[in-house]
């Protein structure tokens, strides 16, 4: 059975849409700004320069999650009956958050980085004031409160409609109780999202309490390594799983261009059980070089950071080839967004890959090859899909006509983001640390570059969200949008 | 340097002399990720251009899947080959040679390197025991090249031990690998190698 999406929750996705539109925009113009300084063609103060370096990461890293929400939200609706109010609370909570985060940062100086390792901002807070700290680390509690209340809401949904969480994974069907096709891949991401995500948010509230307490109180202390333990299974997770969301577009779209159905069957669940194992326990790839963690745990990092690849590899990024090849497709702006939203997402798990190898990993980690290999599969992989959904959601819910901007928007924004991340990877290969304020003259020429296809990308985005504002005037008066067709 | 490791594998002592041992590892990393990355570019084009004729689905998709069977092997093999090499040669623990090494406490301070040693002598086996007395920083050693040769991180309430064996004279430097605030960018510090014992010149 499917459902009609509720004006409210079009509504709510359009905001969610529009914010996150916004801020893509503003954070592309902070990481500018870090490449040109690094590239030392403005000067900004390394005080600052960390400041919008926290800033940037934080909002890229959130904003995704946003925006991979409202995709969730949006193909999850058909299937659920979902009350978009839980939506709209979250979106509230959201701006709370981030508005307390933004007073931290650049009120109160909060410059610690999004992932905040302890005790770096309690010592932090013993010179500048515990303000800033307070302030950033609320906030984050706050968001990952919000989308905590989310994915109870969707847990709870899904389990009523499928039967279990274990059920939405396919387990039936895995076990050869059921064969044919199983519940839609938007419910399959959505479980896999609320499993880790869950998990992701509770081991990042418990840091940020112990961080809020230590500061509040020096005597209460928390074993840095245990710290760092659960900060990674926050970050770790809760970036990845941007990515999880995001692609239910990829599915749902690439399957309605083609007009060939996308379905889950045994060997989409044993990817997707794989992707929620693997997402889970693969954090500890970035405790390589914390030589007192137990070994086994450092092999498995690497082990299982190879098999996280085989789910996209294997599956999700072959499929999408399979379901476009022949398939006699008429392209849309974001269709092709879609498609090679894939590209970009297999493209960086190749560096991620690499890294993941302890004896790489030796030379290479907290080096740019680091942010290069991010910057690859959420740059061309998440935000290309939350751009593309974008234009999509305008399909549905306006009128939108294509133009020949959209081509050669896509084109520059692909061209000029392999150039930044060949850029950042090129800074990796020649051990350029990450997070430098300031570089030496060696490095100096790969950030111009990276400056240079910024500024490019900059261009494209802006061509997408002037393109995305101006057709979502009409968002809403469209009746025959596709979901209310089902009705 | 090219070091010997009980591999077993004739081809691999091969590869291992070819590439010159463990500095290559950034440049195999990113010939590597060109090379995949330029694959993954081809596939999706190939597909692109195929994607406006019509077939039907059914066929495609049966011969897709036989074909993946292969892709799928194929992966898994590279990936299980590849584990087998690089987990044999871990930078974590050097037990049998222990006591050889010359023991240097090193210490990250926001933001200096405290360091009980800065003069270190070629062929002379080193064992840095780093730590932390603030927060956590990194400890990464690089050559004149400034090419990280080796690192870990410098945790409070922990000492890691990197061990390594200068095989060139010169100025080396340590620079910090995890940022640790405001001044991340400006712990550097200055190491000097030399051949012998005496040549401090
Ligand atoms: C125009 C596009 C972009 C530019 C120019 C850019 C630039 C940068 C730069 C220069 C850094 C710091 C590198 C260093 O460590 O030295 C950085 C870090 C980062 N970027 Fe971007 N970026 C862009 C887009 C994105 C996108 C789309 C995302 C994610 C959705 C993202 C997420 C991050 C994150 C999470 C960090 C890590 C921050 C940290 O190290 O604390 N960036 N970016
Ligand atoms: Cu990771
Ligand atoms: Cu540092």
């Amino acid at each position: 059975m499917e459902y009609v999406i509720k004006p409210l929750a079009k509504k709510a996705v359009m905001w969610h849409l529009i914010t996150t539109a916004i801020v893509i925009l503003l954070m592309m113009v902070f990481g500018v700004m870090m490449l040109l300084n690094q590239g030392e063609l403005i000067s900004i103060s390394p005080e600052l320069f960390y400041k919008i370096m926290t800033a940037h990461g934080i909002g890229m890293i959130g904003i995704a999650s946003l925006g991979g929400l409202a995709i969730m939200w949006y193909f999850l609706s058909k299937y659920l009956p979902l009350n978009p109010k839980v939506l709209v609370a979250n979106f509230i909570m959201f701006l709370l958050g981030v508005v307390s985060v933004l007073i931290g940062i650049f009120g109160f100086n909060f410059s610690d980085g999004w992932t905040f390792l302890y005790p770096l901002p309690s010592q932090s807070a013993q010179f500048g004031g515990p303000a800033g700290a307070l302030f950033f680390l609320s906030g984050i509690l706050l968001l990952g409160v919000g989308f905590l209340v989310i994915y109870g809401y969707v847990a709870y949904h899904l389990t009523r409609v499928y039967g279990g969480l274990h059920k939405s994974l396919g387990w039936d069907y895995i076990l050869g109780k059921k064969t044919g096709y199983g519940p839609p891949p938007a419910a399959v991401a959505s479980t896999m999202v609320v499993i880790c995500n869950s998990t992701a948010i509770l081991a990042g509230a418990v840091v940020i309490i112990a961080s809020i307490l230590n500061i509040l109180n020096p005597a209460i202390v928390i074993d840095p390594l245990l710290a760092k333990h659960l900060t990674y299974a926050f970050g770790h997770i809760f970036a990845n799983c941007t990515i999880y969301m995001a692609v239910i577009a990829v599915y749902e779209g690439l399957s309605k261009a083609t007009n060939r159905p996308w379905k889950s069957n045994k060997v989409f669940f044993i990817a997707w059980n794989f992707s929620t194992i693997f997402t889970l326990m693969i954090y500890t790839h970035h405790l390589l070089m914390d030589f007192a963690v137990p070994k086994w745990m450092l092999i498995v990092g690497q082990v299982f950071s190879y098999a996280n690849g085989l789910p996209v590899m294997v599956v999700t990024a072959y499929g999408a080839l399979l379901i476009v090849y022949r398939s006699g497709i008429k392209w849309k702006f974001w269709s092709l967004l879609f498609f090679l939203s894939m590209f970009g997402w297999l493209s960086g798990a190749i560096p991620a890959i690499i890294d993941a190898t302890i004896v790489v990993n030796h030379i290479m980690h907290n080096t740019k090859w680091v942010p290069g290999h991010f910057h690859m599969y959420m740059g061309m992989g998440v935000i290309t899909m939350i751009f593309g959904f974008m234009s999509y959601f305008n399909h549905q819910e306006g009128k939108v006509k294509e133009n020949s901007w959209d081509l050669f928007s896509i084109v520059l924004y692909f061209t000029f983001f392999l150039g930044l991340c060949g850029s950042f990877l090129y800074a990796g290969r020649i051990s350029v640390p990450r997070r430098w304020a300031e570089h030496l003259p060696e490095w100096v020429f790969s950030d111009q570059i990276g400056a240079f296809c910024g500024v490019l990308i900059i261009c494209a985005s802006l061509i997408f969200t002037i393109r995305f504002f101006m057709g979502i005037k009409s968002a809403g008066s469209q009746e025959n949008s596709d979901l209310t067709k089902i009705a | 340097m090219v070091k010997k490791f009980p591999i077993g594998w004739g081809t691999l002592e091969i590869l291992e002399v070819t590439v010159g041992g463990d500095k290559m590892y950034q440049q195999i990393a990113w010939t590597v990720t060109l090379f995949l990355v330029f694959l993954i570019a081809l596939a999706f084009s190939f597909v692109y251009g195929e994607s406006k004729r019509l077939n039907e689905y059914g066929p495609i998709q049966k011969k897709g899947y036989k074909i993946r069977k292969y892709y799928f092997i194929g992966i898994l093999a590279v990936m299980a080959i590849i584990s087998a090499v690089t987990l044999t040669r871990l930078p974590y623990h050097h037990e049998a040679a222990a006591e050889d090494y010359k023991s240097v406490d090193v210490e990250g301070i926001q933001f200096a390197w405290n360091m009980s040693e800065d003069k270190f002598v070629v062929g002379e086996p080193i064992e840095f025991r780093v730590t932390s007395t603030d927060v956590t920083h990194g400890f990464g050693l690089y050559d004149e090249n400034l090419q990280l040769i080796a690192q870990t991180q410098a945790m409070p309430g922990y000492t890691n031990s990197v061990y390594h064996t200068f095989d060139k004279p010169g100025k080396y430097q340590i620079l910090c690998m995890e940022y640790c605030s405001v001044g991340h960018h400006i712990m550097v510090k200055e190491i000097i190698v030399t051949d012998s014992e005496r040549g401090n010149e």
